[in-house]
């Protein structure tokens, strides 16, 4: 990811912001500029809070260039308790231990780095909850 | 349709590893080829399909290199590049052109040329047509989609990963006496079983396998009385894009709308279609477009394939030529390629893919892992 989108997305990539309408409501993640619900162009941000569970995941063993260093490594479908569902790599955890129904809370990690000399993206994943939370 | 658009000449390369020939050069070869099947020499419009080209660092605004490689002067020309729905959408693109009146008889390619690309950057290409902040960025790809959609498949519907065979074997059974397919053998179960994985449950056999490839037709306006195989309805649907949806919802929307609207303006309705040209560039976009036409109920694509139902003598013979998985994935050009296949059988001209008495044919493909569908009635 070039500096400049890194830059502009860094309130949703490493604090998970993203938009609520302020006409109807609608939650949206990333933030938006336009609700597509109602059209309208007015927004709080919103801040989700990091939870959600797996809904399903899968073991990647050849990945797209930029990420071959995390081979294998889980990617999955989040549900957020907000409702929204988001494409994520799942960490800290055996790729094989993860399943449908993990509750899972949002970690920031490196996700690619592009070469020996390009940016280094960090943003979220999604580790397994502690126990004692 | 009230104003039919005819197809009056097509073309097609082999699907294949095209070292000796660069993108130009192959959209060019069919290109003429449609010219010469339809004994034309002149276009008032060049429409060019293609879906990574300038992506992978080859050529941009590829109509007006195929129309000046082909010294076609004084023609208007469009590039179309709507990811693997390039090649519907550049036909609509040239319907729409004619019913206009703006034009009568227009060129439409379709070209890709993949094997420049090592696999890991074809791979991120390819991912260009997903959600490029929120899902390619964060390691996602229309392969890893699809293994994480396969998986959701299979324990929603509770149903073994070995009845995937069954799809690819489908199109391995008519690939294998395509004389243009990339793949032209049988699949066999312990074939299939020792694929390697790449993403699980997904394994190379669930993916069509990327190839260089181009396809072409000639357009025009239908003359009241031509016996020559029309566009009989077509339609365009886009929907709320993420691969989240068709992972979580198993089903696709815009393919649903998009052939409920190509059936109805062509008068026609699916119990109609002689066969059925549907996308699949991996299983699970395959299975999903299975029953989100109606060739199916949810959850039992596979079922309905193990059956037998999607061969050539079946009820509803399906990728009638191998597909993407056998014939091989062009993305830019797959569309076109689909199109020139169903116009093959419906000539009768599709000598051991021949579907008998065919004279109705539905073709649909998908671009942004399903947000995009394009469907084609041919009769």
């Amino acid at each position: 990811m070039q500096i400049a989108k890194s830059w502009r997305r860094q309130p949703s990539n490493l604090r998970l912001e993203g938009t609520r309408c302020t006409a109807c409501g609608h939650l949206a993640f990333p933030a938006t500029i336009r609700c597509r619900q109602c059209g309208q162009a007015e927004f709080d941000v919103y801040q989700f809070t990091g939870f959600g569970e797996v809904v399903v995941s899968s073991i990647v063993y050849e990945a797209p260039r930029d990420f071959g260093e995390h081979v294998p490594y889980c990617a999955a479908v989040v549900r957020l308790e907000e409702g929204i569902s988001i494409a994520t790599m799942i960490t800290d955890v055996d790729p094989e231990d993860v399943s449908p129904g993990m509750p899972v809370e949002m970690v920031t990690r490196r996700i690619a780095a592009q070469g020996d000399k390009g940016p280094i993206l960090y943003a979220y994943k999604f580790a397994p909850l502690l126990e004692n939370q | 349709m009230k104003n039919r658009i005819e197809i009056v000449g097509v073309g097609m390369t082999r699907a294949a590893e095209e070292w000796e020939l660069g993108l130009l050069d192959i959209a060019i070869k069919a290109a003429g080829m449609a010219l010469d099947d339809a004994k034309c020499d002149k276009v008032d419009a060049v429409v060019v399909a293609n879906a990574l080209g300038g992506a992978l660092g080859d050529q941009q605004n590829l109509a007006l290199h195929v129309a000046s490689g082909l010294g076609l002067e004084q023609v208007e020309t469009f590039s179309v590049s709507c990811d693997e729905a390039s090649g519907g959408s550049a036909v609509r693109l040239a319907s729409a052109l004619i019913v206009s009146g703006m034009h009568e008889t227009i060129l439409v390619v379709g070209a890709e040329k993949t094997s420049d690309a090592l696999p890991d950057m074809l791979e991120t290409v390819r991912a260009a047509g997903l959600d490029s902040a929120n899902e390619t960025s964060f390691g996602f790809s229309p392969t890893i989609a699809a293994a994480l959609g396969m998986q959701q498949y299979l324990s929603t519907y509770k149903l073994d990963k070995e009845l995937f065979f069954h799809i690819a074997k489908v199109a391995h059974a008519h690939g294998a006496t395509n004389r243009n397919a990339m793949f032209r053998w049988t699949l066999e179960p312990a074939q299939y079983n020792k694929s390697p994985i790449v993403a699980t449950p997904l394994s190379v056999c669930d993916n069509a396998p990327p190839c260089d490839g181009a396809a072409a037709l000639v357009v025009k306006k239908a003359s009241a009385q031509t016996s020559r195989v029309c566009i009989l309805g077509s339609a365009n649907v886009a929907v709320e894009k993420g691969i989240v949806h068709p992972i979580t919802r198993l089903s696709l929307p815009a393919a649903t709308e998009s052939a409920k609207a190509a059936w109805s303006e062509s008068g026609c309705d699916r119990s109609a279609m002689s066969f059925f040209e549907l996308h699949d560039s991996n299983a699970f976009l395959a299975i999903l477009s299975i029953e989100a036409v109606g060739l199916a109920e949810p959850g039992e694509a596979l079922m309905r394939a193990a059956a037998g139902d999607f061969h050539l003598k079946g009820p509803s013979p399906l990728w009638t030529f191998g597909g993407h998985k056998s014939r091989g994935h062009a993305p830019g050009a797959g569309g076109i390629y689909q199109i020139v296949e169903a116009v093959l059988g419906l000539r009768g001209d599709a000598g051991e893919n021949q579907v008998l008495n065919a004279d109705k044919a539905m073709v649909q493909c998908l671009g942004s892992f399903g947000a995009q569908a394009v469907t084609h009635v041919l009769g």
